[in-house]
């Protein structure tokens, strides 16, 4: 361990010192976090409202951004740069050079500058270059060394407050217990030794680069299933109420001993994919819907199975409220003061019963659920009413807070009567004011993620052309090893939404080959527990596939949450490809990718044999969007 | 003035030998103040300030201003911090690289520190301003400028010699580094998506080379 700093030399004093200065820079990062996390929702925002995707419109001459009619537009002179679209004058945003991009790679250029991601893109791939997938290993070790963007202060204050813990908690019993899983390298800040070379000796030979064989997970998945903790309900953090977790934590403890749950995997395979098609449907509709009543809001039907009547509500109104975070309990406080003007819930008879139900989307499910109390006959009802979440603020600013009214039928089915989204994360919680929002019809949640932040999934790519005969591919047709070879490393993801108790996930990325969507091209990564920095580090590869076949072909990877005794959670995903919506002269709704998922399949292309970085945003829906 | 109201944060570091006079200097630029003791620094330190920096165009009219929050890490030139010091190389953009004017040993010892830049810092050419500090103390001066300024052509830096306790070019000193590090953002960005160019065509720029310069 050449590199290994020794720091045990530093007396308490100068140990106090050096933690207040990183704490210093804690609070600088953070809030340096939360102005990225808006930056981010900016971009989506601009990239939702204009975007063509990959539509079977995308070669007509229309403004990929504004949808305007281009009439006849030299097509070479009207592309933009960064994306490849035909854009329209009023879309674009000119240099200093008097050269232009369109507006959402401007916006994306910007946000590379102004996130810092120019610089840790590069620091990453330096270190990677260097070390191979060392940083991979550091992060198995310090399990919340995840992020690219993670600095050497933070690394240094977790582990020096990991170490507090264990010296505060354990001093005599040394070692015995850590909060993190460790293997015996999180060494203790100012004491011992520590690896701080982010693990320079690691071998670089620790990608696993395999070609995952459908058939044989079934016994390696087996045990990993065990090792589901009961730790889980150590949780401070927990939205679900305790009989819940209980439950959860007993039937882990039962898989344990019942080996032949494996079998059920099969069964759970179909479930993702059936999930993805449904996902896909309702999104689809919620699309459509929202597509054609931008106008006329009020009117909308949900196709969601709420229990409830969604109407013909002409939705009015909207709700006063105001909003507090106490970080002594990690309580949001949501004070429901007022809705105003609702809509009648029962037309006929002028009458409305409001109640309001907020959520924490994602989470719908009904722990995640608070309701006020029903107010008879008013469409003005006063509540004055405290919901409240118990949640940890960074997993909070990850959230969305849903409000929607409803009017209570004793008899029938309550009915919808508005609602109206609030990214946490661009929430000013300093300030309590009460606020006033109009509410909304239904734009459905999958819509309404849309907008949201779901993470990134760092990916390198590389396509190796085959090595003997080029171009003489009827020789042996069909035969697996002609044609090149394309490799998809998956590194990591960062930031991914939190959906299993105590703020975490069990992740896995799963990969398909479009149009091929069968076994044969379905590629998967080991599950990462409890990370929402997760990192692979794992490899897909793709036999016989031709240079040509890559303008035709579309890798489409979808990041999930295991859930082994229930169906998988969708976290995200990205399409990788030309993303003009053709494949082999055909019209394909998944030809969709833009800006970096566009950028780095061309890259690729570009370069065959050397591998292709990009870290891409993650798509809350995998349906194709269009605005 | 963590409010997060600004449009980038920028992360230099300083670095040097033992009482070339980082943290003055430091002090100078952010407080405009001097503080002529001696106290030496634990390990690491860092200062901020709000500045705003504005784009020039190509024919010299002012551009766009932007608000730039500076995180100016300091670090302790004494050895033995050094393996903490240079641990936080990785974590700059930018770095004020100094030397004591009055000292040919400091002067001697800038090699030292390229290199350990050149291992540490987030690429193998970073944006780096060499700094010669103490300048007011024009008897005690052992390191002539031609001497210095030769250094920094072999480095391809800039060069600039400063004194904290006047205040004589510190903040031209920080605005040099500033500068071409913000210079350095916009190549990356701009190159990014011309990787992309035309799908199937090849684009008018040649393949770079991956991975030699910067990686973007």
């Amino acid at each position: 361990m050449s590199e290994a700093v020794d720091l045990s030399f530093l007396s308490d004093a100068e140990r106090e010192l050096i933690l207040q200065v990183l704490q210093r820079d804690e609070e600088l990062r953070k809030a340096e976090e939360r102005r990225i996390r808006r930056l981010k929702n900016e971009l989506l925002e601009i990239r939702r409202k204009g975007a063509k995707r990959g539509s079977q419109r995308y070669s007509e001459r229309t403004c990929a951004r504004c949808q305007q009619s281009l009439g006849r537009v030299s097509p070479k002179a009207n592309t933009c740069h960064g994306c490849n679209h035909l854009v329209c004058r009023d879309c674009r945003a000119y240099g200093p050079n008097g050269s232009w991009r369109c507006k959402v790679c401007t916006k994306e250029a910007e946000l590379k500058k102004a996130t810092g991601d120019w610089f840790y893109d590069q620091r990453v791939n330096r270190f990677a270059n260097r070390l191979g997938s060392d940083l991979v290993r550091l992060s198995l070790r310090y399990k919340a060394a995840a992020s690219k963007r993670e600095t050497v202060g933070q690394t240094l204050l977790q582990k020096a407050q990991l170490s507090d813990a264990k010296s505060s908690s354990a001093a005599q019993q040394k070692n015995t217990r850590s909060p993190l899983p460790t293997d015996g390298c999180v060494s203790l800040l100012f004491q011992g030794s520590i690896p701080w070379d982010l693990g320079l000796g690691a071998s670089l030979g620790s990608r696993s680069s395999v070609l995952v064989d459908e058939r044989e997970p079934i016994f390696k998945k087996n045990p990993r299933r065990v090792v589901r903790p009961a730790e889980y309900t150590k949780s401070v953090i927990d939205l679900r109420p305790e009989d819940f977790v209980g439950q959860s934590s007993s039937l882990g403890d039962r898989s344990k001993s019942v080996p032949g749950l494996a079998t059920e995997l099969d069964e759970e395979e179909e479930d993702i994919d059936n999930l993805v098609e449904i996902h896909r449907q309702r999104v689809a509709r919620g699309s459509m819907r929202s597509g054609a009543s931008s106008s006329t809001l009020g009117s909308m039907v949900s196709i969601y199975s709420e229990a409830g009547d969604f109407g013909n509500i002409a939705v009015t109104g909207g709700i006063s409220f105001s909003l507090s975070y106490e970080q002594k309990t990690q309580t949001l406080f949501i004070h429901v003061k007022e809705c105003r003007q609702l809509a009648y819930g029962d037309e006929a008879k002028k009458r409305s019963n409001p109640y309001v139900k907020t959520y924490l989307l994602p989470d719908k499910s009904r722990q995640g659920k608070r309701k006020t109390t029903i107010k008879r006959n008013t469409i003005n009802p006063l509540y004055n009413e405290l919901l409240k979440y118990e949640i940890n603020k960074s997993l909070l600013l990850a959230r969305t807070l849903q409000f929607s009214v409803w009017h209570h039928d004793r008899f029938g089915r309550n009915t919808f009567l508005g609602e109206v989204e609030i990214p946490m994360d661009s929430w000013n919680f300093d300030s309590q004011l009460e606020e006033f929002l109009p509410l909304h019809g239904k734009i459905g949640t999958d819509a309404a993620g849309l907008h949201q932040y779901k993470g990134e999934l760092v990916v390198s790519m590389k396509y190796i052309p085959s090595p003997k005969h080029p171009g003489a591919g009827n020789g042996r047709k069909g035969k697996t090893g002609e044609g090149g070879e394309l490799q998809v490393w998956i590194k990591e993801a960062k930031n991914l939404t939190a959906v299993k108790s105590g703020g975490t996930s069990d992740s896995f990325v799963k990969g398909y080959l479009l149009p091929h969507k069968n076994k044969a091209f379905k590629r998967k990564t080991p599950v990462v527990k409890k990370s929402l920095n997760p990192h692979y580090n794992h490899t897909f590869v793709y036999n016989g596939i031709n240079p040509e076949d890559l303008q035709h072909i579309c890798l489409e990877l979808t990041v999930w949450d295991r859930e082994p005794l229930s169906s998988n959670d969708f976290l995200g995903g990205v399409r990788l490809g030309v993303g003009n919506g053709m494949s082999n002269g055909q019209a394909v709704d998944w030809m969709d990718s833009t800006g970096e998922e566009l950028n780095l399949w061309q890259k690729m292309r570009q370069y065959p044999g050397s591998w292709a970085e990009g870290t891409l945003q993650l798509r809350s829906t995998m349906a194709k969007m269009r605005p | 003035m963590t409010d997060g109201d600004y449009d980038y944060l920028i992360k230099l570091l300083a670095l040097g030998d033992s009482g070339v006079g980082k943290t003055t200097f430091l002090y100078r630029y952010t407080d405009n103040k001097f503080n002529p003791k001696f106290i030496t620094t634990v390990g690491i330190d860092f200062r901020e300030k709000r500045v705003v920096y504005s784009t020039r165009s190509p024919n010299g009219s002012p551009g766009k201003a932007f608000k730039v929050h500076l995180q100016l890490w300091d670090t302790a030139g004494q050895e033995r911090f050094r393996s903490l010091t240079t641990a936080f190389f990785r974590d700059a953009m930018g770095f004020l690289l100094m030397f004591d004017l009055t000292s040919q040993q400091s002067f001697l010892n800038v090699r030292n520190w390229m290199s350990q830049l050149q291992a540490n810092a987030y690429c193998e050419n970073p944006d780096i301003v060499l700094i010669g500090n103490k300048a007011d103390l024009s008897d005690q001066r052992e390191v002539n400028e031609r001497q210095a300024k030769d250094l920094a052509d072999k480095y391809g830096i800039p060069y600039l010699e400063t004194s904290a306790a006047t205040g004589q070019a510190v903040e031209q000193a920080v605005g040099a580094l500033l500068d071409l590090v913000m210079k350095r953002m916009e190549q990356c960005v701009d190159k990014a998506p011309g990787a992309a160019n035309g799908a199937g065509t090849a684009g008018p720029e040649p393949p770079a080379p991956r991975g030699a310069r910067c990686a973007c």
